[in-house]
């Protein structure tokens, strides 16, 4: 993951404005970030810039023992254009890298010291390559890229020519109850180090050939057909447009790990697959990074092909439930809403889908679809749907002492003799709420009254259930059922005093009418509160990293979806701070978590 | 002061959760015995549980609870096969994380040397194993009972923000003699009507504070 982040962060070091340097982007790329450094230099000197830990990372990979006492200040890089990192993947290698400007090319090679220029058949290129990168000079523009087979991949391959020269397995091991002797032991040692140094040789000389293959493909399609990403994608030229501070792109159509799940039907039916993937054609993901005085906004647009986009567009068109409003608190550390209309989704996509699936000649595939249509003209679809509607909200309302059992030990004070007993016991636990909408308060009723008979553990009391030791076999969870919503939560105080609601505490008519604009999805975080209420023993340390951070921060995050059309669909996420920091401050603090987080 | 052995190998978990220790030995006339130890965790088994999902913490790998199970019981394999222990008994509940073993032991010389033979086999990288010094004597007339400096050294690290916790931890340390007792050096230590065992309970978070609590010799009447 750092290799594919530190890309990605030197692209933030660097800048956009001048025309050129993404027109270098490969057209395998398939993400790309950039970042307009005008907006974010102007208020951050590079100074405080390299303080930041992702920028040690870079120091590290860029400036080796020969580069001593440089930084990338000394880099030659033109800090008035844009920065582009990217990332893509095809089904047998990877490439990432950046693209930025050049200031003094000379500087830049007291950095890129260990690359050596090589034969270019473009008189305006010039091609260098060290062990791992290649660097591609155009005029004032620059591209490194590292591209690497797959490593799946090529162990396949490895082991395929491995295995058909007759070679035994390279991590083979001797029988332990085998009578040997000393020497024997140490000769058989030898032998399987012998073997598997070889194996790696193997491994290592395919490695180096894919991967002149893989970068003779890219240039090809780069310097002698002129196709790069931005010549080929209107999509991706129309972002350089924007003059936000950063833009993101994300070609999900040729998202490889969104379609390995497909990658059946591509090598097995073809046609199919191709059917399928018309689904996703255009599903193209773009975004802004907006900064402005006191936030951050992110603006999100995912564009998608008809089909997909008739899916969506019945799915989203679905009124926020009121029933739900009144089980959040105005003041919350943290909620999400999620409103859709799951019936008419499912019934677009019965419509759209089974066309496609029709067409396949394949008996397992048929026997799916039969048991689609089967389902569909069988079973209730009112009964189901009606009892989850699909939309739902969940809270998070802080931490709680929560009941739980334990075993304690009790002193016989004659003999000092002990024996256990059960008590309770109240342990610190992370509160949550989750609730569905319904208008069939009946089945999950049905449902509970079964699952009461069968297990002691479900109880029920009145207006409310409780299910015993279901967290860690320690605490409980209440299920409140009520006439439009089906709740969960850890919260006994929820499920003794506020089963109809928060009343007054509840949400403002302000934030439900905030919540209703925001159709599909809305969600709120007031980031101290969370930082300082969540139980750091919940999280791993990363996360830990991420909550330490926040809890120096003040402000709040929210999401809401904008506008869902049939072409495409929008986001926004804002973060809105209350301290009198710079937004690029924040900006690059936020970056610089994510830097750790996925270190 | 082989209980805290157990403890660090269950380290990082234990210390930061409310934790029952109960160390309880009993010693015949020929110095033969059994020694009992149990810890309870089940006052912090969300605490434990919500722990153990995680790979690491505070730094350290979390075992997890296969990996546990599987260390326990060669702990106890390897331990039954070392010389004067004649038998030993573990019990995991898995449920409420609680931990209960009993050990036969020849001597209070075999079952030390038997737990620290056991200890570095299930966990040869941990040095604080390799400590060779003596926690427990027994000469006839009194038994001794001392903390190694290592196992000092451990308590003491636990992060001052886990003290809340350890505020509620326990440990108690019982001695069941043969012979009626005539004193004890150390005045928290309680004795039975028949004066015939002791116990000393200490909270976990003095323990922190001052490991010495626990030491304490306990002389029989002639």
């Amino acid at each position: 993951m750092t290799k594919l982040f530190l890309p990605l962060f030197l692209g933030f070091t660097l800048n956009v404005v001048s025309q050129g340097a993404e027109q270098l982007i490969p057209s395998q790329a398939v993400t790309v970030f950039s970042i307009n450094n005008t907006d974010v230099l102007q208020k951050i000197s590079i100074d405080e810039w390299i303080t930041y830990d992702f920028m040690n990372e870079i120091h590290q990979e860029l400036f080796d023992k020969s580069t001593e006492n440089k930084s990338v200040k000394d880099a030659g890089l033109d800090f008035d254009k844009r920065l582009c990192s990217f990332y893509g993947k095809t089904s047998t290698y990877e490439l990432t890298g950046f693209t930025f400007g050049i200031k003094n090319l000379n500087d830049l090679f007291t950095v890129f010291d260990d690359f050596e220029e090589i034969p270019s058949n473009d008189q305006n290129v010039r091609v260098y390559q060290s062990l791992f990168n290649n660097l591609i000079v155009n005029q004032d523009n620059g591209l490194l890229v590292r591209i690497e087979p797959l490593e799946p991949y090529l162990n396949n391959l490895t082991d395929s020519i491995w295995y058909a020269r007759g070679n035994t397995s390279p991590y083979y091991a001797f029988d332990e109850d085998q009578d040997m002797t000393e020497e024997e032991i140490t000769n058989e040692d030898v032998n399987k180090d012998m073997l598997e140094k070889t194996y790696y040789e193997l491994r290592d000389s395919l490695q180096f050939e894919l991967q002149k293959q893989y970068y003779a493909t890219v240039m090809h399609g780069l310097l002698s057909d002129k196709e790069s990403l931005y010549s080929k994608d209107s999509v991706f030229r129309e972002l350089f447009t924007h003059t936000s501070a950063g833009v993101f792109y994300l070609d999900n159509s040729r998202n490889v790990d969104r379609s390995k799940n497909l990658w059946y039907l591509k090598t097995v039916l073809p046609t199919l697959y191709l059917d399928v993937q018309d689904l996703y054609e255009d599903n193209i993901i773009t975004g802004d990074l907006v900064l402005e005085e006191s936030s951050i906004k992110f603006k999100l647009k995912t564009s998608y092909s008809a089909p997909l986009g008739a899916i969506y567009s019945e799915m989203n068109d679905a009124k926020f439930d009121n029933s739900i409003a009144k089980y959040i608190r105005s003041d919350q550390p943290a909620y999400f809403t999620y409103t859709i209309n799951l019936r008419a989704a499912y019934e677009k996509a019965f419509e759209v889908l089974v066309p496609i699936l029709s067409k396949a000649n394949d008996p397992e595939i048929s026997f799916n679809l039969l048991m689609l249509k089967l389902g569909n003209a069988l079973i209730n679809k009112d009964a189901v749907f009606d009892t989850y509607k699909g939309s739902l909200f969940l809270t998070f309302n802080g931490v709680q002492k929560v009941k739980t059992k334990k075993i304690t030990f009790f002193y016989d004070e004659e003999t000092f003799e002990y024996g256990e007993k059960e008590s309770e016991a109240e342990e610190d636990m992370p509160i949550f709420t989750m609730g569905f909408s319904t208008k069939r308060k009946d089945i999950p009723d049905m449902v509970l009254e079964h699952l009461s008979q069968v297990t002691s553990k479900f109880e029920n009391k009145g207006d409310y259930w409780v299910f015993n030791k279901a967290i860690f076999d320690a605490a409980p969870v209440f299920i409140i059922n009520t006439k439009d919503l089906f709740i969960l939560t850890n919260d006994q105080d929820f499920a003794e005093n506020h089963r109809d609601g928060f009343g007054k505490d509840a949400l403002s008519k302000k934030q439900i009418k905030n919540i209703k604009k925001s159709g599909t999805m809305a969600g709120f975080v007031d980031i101290q509160q969370l930082a300082l209420n969540f139980p750091s023993e919940f999280i791993n340390e990363t996360q830990q990293e991420l909550f330490n951070f926040l809890r120096n921060k003040s402000g709040n995050l929210s999401l809401r979806s904008v506008e869902t059309k049939a072409q495409f669909s929008t986001f926004e996420m804002n973060y809105s701070f209350l301290d009198k920091e710079r937004s690029s401050k924040h900006f690059l603090d936020l970056l610089n978590t994510l830097y750790l987080l996925t270190r | 002061m082989k209980r805290f052995y157990l403890l660090f190998l269950l380290l990082p978990i234990f210390l930061c959760s409310c934790v029952e220790i109960i160390d309880d030995l009993t010693l015949n006339l020929d110095g033969s015995g059994t020694f009992k130890y149990t810890i309870n965790l089940s006052s912090s088994k969300v605490k434990v549980n919500s722990i153990m999902a995680l790979d690491s913490f505070n730094g350290k790998k979390v075992m997890k609870l296969g990996e546990l199970d599987n260390m326990l019981a060669e702990f106890k394999d390897v331990l039954k096969k070392e010389k004067g222990i004649r038998s030993v008994q573990m019990e995991f509940n898995k449920t409420d994380f609680i931990i209960k073993i009993a050990i036969d032991f020849g001597s209070i010389q075999e079952l030390q040397n038997g737990i620290k033979t056991a200890f570095i086999k299930v966990d040869p990288k941990n040095n604080m194993l390799h400590d060779d010094g003596i926690w427990m004597s027994w000469d006839g007339k009194s038994l001794s009972r001392i903390i190694p400096n290592i196992a000092a050294e451990r308590i003491k690290n636990v992060k001052d923000t886990e003290d809340n916790l350890l505020k509620t931890g326990t440990y108690t340390c019982i001695s069941r003699l043969p012979r009626s007792i005539a004193k004890t050096n150390n005045v928290q230590c309680k004795l039975n009507p028949s004066k015939t065992a002791s116990m000393l309970r200490v909270n976990a978070l003095d323990l922190k504070l001052n490991p010495n609590l626990l030491e304490h010799t306990i002389t029989l009447s002639p």
